[in-house]
């Protein structure tokens, strides 16, 4: 037990060094472009990798590699972002409707049973459609089913906690039930919520680039992989660098944040 | 003088097509001083009694009164200013990742000299404060339950089977305790359990339940030695068989 648990926390290690790599990368994206990411050069239109452009040149003869760069602070920022968010509105409402219980909870859930009723992709181009091209709409797009995860999960762990005997101690105490959420009830359920979010990192992460490569998040000439995909498939088979670094990049941050969910839910499902 | 006491209380829990009748027509009274033992076996409403008195639950109908002021309806948040429970599960009564200090502060505006010495009189040592329930031994974490309701100053104590999780020597140790502070302190006692032995033995009163009705009620001597109930004699009977 004590063996798989040391390789279980190795894999969270590795997962978290990956992922801290990745977010760096991001932060630091302006830094690091060796090039104008929007900077059009006629001369240099579709140009293979070389010393000076290591992922070649788009059909606009701009750096790819700067442009992947720059386009991995776009797609991981707004990524966190609406995790960050949709776990707050979740986690708030799923503490809110499992703790008071009643009508609200009847609404609350009814309302997230009818977002879960929809494929999530469905429900976010459609409402993406309706809202308009831009970062902004495709994260209003995705964050109006993604809350329910959440909120469902924080339910049904403030419902497992809300009758235990600590729960009914802090009431006798005198404390109120907004205390005894933020006190008792957030803290014990926080964890299992955090490690939803963890794993939702790359889906969310499919689901800007997918809406960006449809044409429904992020506008032209801001770098966003997604919308690079896009760009460029139109050439694929003239200069396929194009297409193949930022799907790369796709790829490769989605596996390495699920992997991170995988490996933290694992470490604890071990403990 | 009556601290606490019932008139009339009935609980229904509906379940589809099925009823349960934990309580009816349930009159209780309790003492200062005094340590009432609610006995009965699983299903006869004990617990259910305990929590409708501390405000967990609330009555069907009937009436509550604290120190002759009806309390009937009023939650938990109101009641822990007079009572305090004690619970079977003493590790689950603390929350796991709060220190035993943090979580004895939570209710109390008592200075950490006041926590010491309230720790110093149900037996326990300074050192456990800084450690969370699992790290505690049943019958520590116990009696940490019963320090926290000390501080809250309640003069009520509902004790619900605070001994079956214990092993014997434990169990004889929290009794004594609970004893020493209904002594010491004045505070009432109400304590539900399954065991008749041990209620027989340090309660000034008992009730005896069965199917959410009280069958016998009065001192305990008398109550032991003259049951008015055919259920009490077989309780009775089945202790001195073991």
């Amino acid at each position: 037990m004590k063996k798989k648990k040391a390789k279980l926390r190795k894999r969270v290690i590795i997962a978290v060094v990956f992922a801290a790599i990745l977010v760096l990368i991001a932060t630091f994206s302006g830094v690091l472009a060796p090039n104008d990411p929007y900077a059009t050069n006629s001369e240099l239109i579709r140009q293979a990798p070389s010393a000076a452009y290591l992922f070649g040149t788009d059909n606009l003869g701009r750096c790819v590699f700067s442009r992947v760069l720059i386009g991995a602070r776009t797609t991981i920022a707004s990524t966190f972002f609406l995790v960050a968010v949709s776990f707050l509105i979740g986690i708030v409402v799923g503490m809110l409707c499992g703790f008071y219980g009643g009508i609200v909870d009847d609404i609350l859930m009814r309302i997230a049973d009818l977002m879960l009723a929809f494929p999530q992709m469905v429900v976010a181009i459609a409402v993406a459609g309706i809202l308009g091209g831009g970062l902004g709409g495709a994260m209003i797009a995705l964050g109006i089913t993604m809350w329910t995860s959440f909120a469902r999960l924080a339910r049904s762990h403030t419902l497992s906690i809300k009758n235990e005997p600590y729960i009914t101690a802090a009431r006798l105490q005198g404390k109120s039930g907004l205390q005894i959420m933020m006190t008792h009830i957030m803290p014990n359920i926080l964890e299992p919520v955090l490690i939803n979010a963890l794993t939702q990192i790359g889906t969310t992460m499919i689901g800007i680039s997918g809406l960006s490569f449809l044409g429904l998040g992020v506008v032209a000439p801001q770098a966003e992989w997604g919308s690079m995909i896009s760009e460029a498939r139109a050439y694929i088979q003239i200069a396929p660098w194009a297409v193949l670094f930022p799907a790369a990049a796709t790829v490769i941050t989605i596996v390495v944040f699920n992997y991170l969910g995988d490996a933290v839910m694992e470490y604890r499902n071990a403990e | 003088m009556t601290i606490l006491s019932g008139k009339d209380l009935n609980k229904e829990y509906v379940n589809r097509d099925r009823s349960v009748r934990p309580l009816q027509h349930v009159d209780f009274e309790l003492n200062q001083g005094e340590i009432l033992g609610i006995v009965g076996e699983s299903g006869s409403g004990k617990s259910t009694l305990l929590k409708v008195i501390s405000g967990i639950e609330k009555p069907d109908s009937g009436k509550l009164y604290h120190m002759g002021k009806e309390y009937t309806g009023q939650g938990p948040e109101k009641t822990g200013k007079f009572l305090q429970m004690i619970f079977q599960d003493a590790y689950g009564s603390f929350d796991p990742r709060m220190s035993m200090e943090r979580s004895l502060k939570e209710g109390s505006d008592e200075s950490r000299e006041e926590i010491l010495r309230v720790i110093g009189e149900v037996g326990l040592t300074e050192g456990l404060l800084g450690r969370r329930p699992r790290h505690l031994s049943g019958g520590q974490c116990q009696r940490m339950s019963i320090a926290r309701a000390l501080l809250s100053h309640a003069g009520v104590l509902l004790c619900d089977e605070i001994t079956s999780a214990l092993d014997v020597t434990t169990q004889a140790q929290v009794i004594k305790l609970l004893m020493e502070i209904r002594d010491k302190e004045r505070i009432s006692i109400v304590l539900v359990s399954h065991d008749l032995a041990l209620v027989s033995m340090i309660c000034d009163r008992i009730m005896v339940m069965k199917d959410g009705i009280v069958v016998d009620n009065g001192e305990t001597a008398k109550v032991i030695s003259e049951p008015s109930s055919d259920y009490t004699r077989k309780l009775l009977e089945s202790v001195i068989t073991v």
